[in-house]
Parts: C-alpha cells; structure tokens; sequence
C-alpha cells in the first residue's frame, strides 16, 4: 500500500478528530467537554488546511508566483473565519459552564443530570 | 515533518484524554495548539498560523482565569457503569466510525481549479498582494459578514448569560476591593511588561494596516491589539475602562462594516470611479475594511475580558 504525503497528513488530521470524539464521548466534566470542543476544531481546520499538502509548499503570497508549489489560499481564508469563531464559541461555553456551576454546584454532566432529574426538568 | 509534528498533536490530544486534572488539561491545551500552528506554518498558511496563536493565547487565558476556583473539581466517577459503558463501548463505536469515514474517505485530488483562478486574477478583482486578504474581503466578503455578526451575537450572549443583579455591574462601575492579578507585585515583571506593551500595540496596528500586503490582516492585528488592553491590566490592576461604550462601539463598527461592505462590493460602487482613481480605491477599501474588523474584533475580545474578570471577582 503505497500512500503519499498528502493522503498520510489527511489520515493523521482525521485520527486527531478522532481522538478528540473519544474524549467527548467518554467525559464526563464539563469544562473537558469544553477542551475537547477546541480540539476537535483544531483537527478540522488542519484537516483543510491539509488537502493538496506537498512537501516543502510556499504560502501564497506575492503576485509572481508557481502554482505547482504554493498552497490553496482559498482553504486558509475560510479557515481565519473558522478559527476566530472557535475562540468566540469557547468563550460562550466558558460563561454558560460558570452559569451552570453558580446555579447547581457542580462541574460533572452526570451529577447535573441526576439534579435536574430531581427537580423534574428531565 | 508536518506528519511528525501531527504525530506530537496525536500524542498531546490523548494526554488529555487520558488526564484528569483540570490544571494540566490547559497546559496541555496550550502545548497543542502552539504545536498546531507550527503545522499551520508548514503547510504554507502563516496567516492562520499568526491567528491561531493569537487565539490558543486567549483561550488559555480565558481558561486560566475561570476555572481557576474549579481546579480542584476532576471527574466524578459513575457507579452506575463499569468500565465497559465508561470505556470500551465508546472505544468501539469511535473505531467503528474512524474505519467509516475512512472508507468513504474524499479522495484529495490535485487540481484547485478555484485557488488558481483566484491567484491569478486577485491583483485586479480585488488588489493588494495577499490573496488570503483578498478572497475574505473581495471574493467571500459575505463569509467576513457572518463572522463579524457572529463575534457581535457571541459578545452579547456572554453578558446575558452572565447577567447579575449585582449594581455596580449594571451601572458600568466595575470597582473591586480584592486584587486579581498579584503581577503589579514583581517589579521585574512590571518593567519587563511596561517594554513590551507598546511594542504590541505597534504590532497590532502595523498587522492590521499591511493586512493586504504581508500575512495578517484584521481578525490577528485585532487580537493583538485587545492582548495589549490584558497586559495593561496586568500591570496596573485597572478596571477603569468605559464598557458600556466600547459595546455600543463594537455595535456602530458591525453596523458601519456592513453598510461599507454592501455599498462597495454588492452595489458596485467602485465601477463609477475613473481608471487612475479605481487602483488607488481598492488599496482604500482593503485598508478601511481590515481596519474596521481589527476594531471589532479589539472590542469584542476586550469587552469578553473584562467580563470574565467581573464573573471571576463576583465570587461563586
């Protein structure tokens, strides 16, 4: 089984998205689920930036430039937009787990569920 | 060397799944994600290498300054599964998935018919010499739209969801008896802060204004610059800023980025102008642009800050 460098980079950034839904599905505090969320962005965005991925490739920049060696710049500005908006989404989880701990008390998903359970919400 | 330093990634992701405490969780955050934007690097994009180091330093600080009185919180053990509900059967159904999307994996061909059209033609549809600036400002500036609104929505759920009682919240007085941040103590760290402050607020500004020549632009200057607005923090242990104004700034630039952006690209508005002027106009559109959203994005991150520095004085 011959594979490139391109097909092994897209193979690895997919283990990597993997790993972090291992660790989404398996934890059970919230602010892991949080870290896990940021992980898993990570591995798409390396994923995209990843597609046509040579070795020893140029940033697009320039106005000359040899389009067998230089990266795909459309990928990359979608992905600026991408990482942006993880920051902004991680921070709303920050506050809605602050929220979540000052009215319950806890940081764990299971105690959350058994609380509400008892008050009937779920 | 990019599959090497995957390879790290991969080891650093299941060091945190395999950890259970919280404060090692971020460090391990931080060590991903400054390994990730190496990779970023080599696979020849610095203008989301620059963004994502900006951004893995927020988030760590963000973290940091949350979480700091739930440290000692780590995972409560279930008793009602065993480690076979806890470990094995997710173990499973993750394989089970990897092995699905890897046989129906999209096969990476060689062309990009789109990047190659952009490249060629960026100098003239849009201008400047980065063509990463010039597809999320000329091509797909609706995409830059959406994330502008998105950045406006997630400012405003953060403080509604965070909304307290408490008065001198409410009347934008955020006056604090106990001390935060025990920096302004060291004399050396003070002095060391004080040299590189300016300088980042230099950087900042300099990203955002060569946005359309070199890698950078208004979303990394804009992070840059609310970095500055930390460290002052830091080191002087103010809250004194008018947040309540820097909010509805934050709202007039979305709303001027929008009108500019719609009159400009969707109206057509530069094809009126004469032939000498038309070069010099798209030079100004990028600039007025990149500058609008680093302010943006300065406000929002600035205000988030400040936020969870009152969420964290408030006291659980």
């Amino acid at each position: 089984m011959d594979m490139n460098v391109t097909e092994i980079v897209e193979i690895l950034t997919l283990v990597l998205f993997f790993v972090g839904f291992y660790g989404l599905i398996t934890t059970t505090n919230i602010v892991k689920s949080i870290v896990f969320i940021s992980l898993i962005e990570t591995a798409v965005v390396l994923f995209f930036l990843g597609i046509g991925y040579q070795m020893g490739i140029m940033p697009p920049i320039g106005t000359d430039l040899d389009y067998a060696n230089v990266a795909d710049p459309l990928p990359q500005a979608l992905m600026i937009t991408a990482v942006v908006i993880g920051l902004t989404g991680t921070a709303v989880n920050i506050v809605m787990f602050i929220t979540i701990f000052r009215k319950y008390g806890t940081a764990s998903w299971e105690n959350l569920k058994n609380k509400n359970s008892e008050q009937g919400l779920c | 060397m990019t599959p090497i330093l995957l390879g790290f990634l991969i080891i650093t992701g299941i060091f945190i799944v395999l950890e259970r405490n919280i404060a090692r969780i971020i460090i391990y955050l931080a060590i991903f994600s400054l390994i990730a934007s190496v990779c970023y690097m080599l696979m020849g994009s610095p203008d989301v290498a620059m963004a994502e180091a900006i951004a893995s330093a927020f988030t760590v600080i963000f973290f940091i300054i949350c979480f700091e009185k739930y440290f000692s919180f780590t995972d409560a053990v279930i008793g009602t599964s065993g480690i076979a509900g806890r470990r094995i059967i997710p173990l499973v159904f993750t394989l089970g998935l990897f092995g699905l999307v890897m046989y129906f994996r999209p096969i990476s061909y060689d062309t990009m018919y789109l990047g190659e059209l952009y490249l060629a033609n960026f100098t003239t549809d849009v201008g400047g010499e980065n063509p990463v600036t010039a597809i999320y400002l000329g091509y797909r500036v609706y995409d830059t739209l959406f994330e502008a609104l998105v950045v406006v929505v997630s400012v405003v759920a953060a403080i509604h969801l965070s909304a307290f009682s408490d008065e001198k919240v409410k009347t934008g007085q955020l006056i604090t008896k106990e001390t935060h941040s025990e920096v302004h103590e060291s004399g050396l760290a003070v002095y060391a802060i004080q040299i590189i402050c300016p300088l980042m607020l230099l950087y900042g500004v300099y990203l955002v204004l060569n946005g359309h020549l070199t890698p950078g632009g208004g979303f990394q200057g804009g992070l840059a610059i609310a970095s500055f607005f930390i460290c002052r923090y830091m080191i002087y242990n103010v809250t004194d800023l008018p947040i309540r104004k820097i909010i509805r700034m934050e709202e007039l630039v979305f709303v001027s980025i929008t009108i500019f952006a719609v009159s400009i690209v969707f109206l057509g508005a530069m094809a009126y102008l004469p032939e000498d002027l038309y070069l010099t106009f798209q030079i100004g559109y990028m600039l007025i642009m990149n500058g609008l959203i680093g302010l943006k994005v300065a406000c929002g991150f600035i205000i988030l800050f400040y936020r969870y520095i009152v969420i964290e004085h408030d006291g659980v």
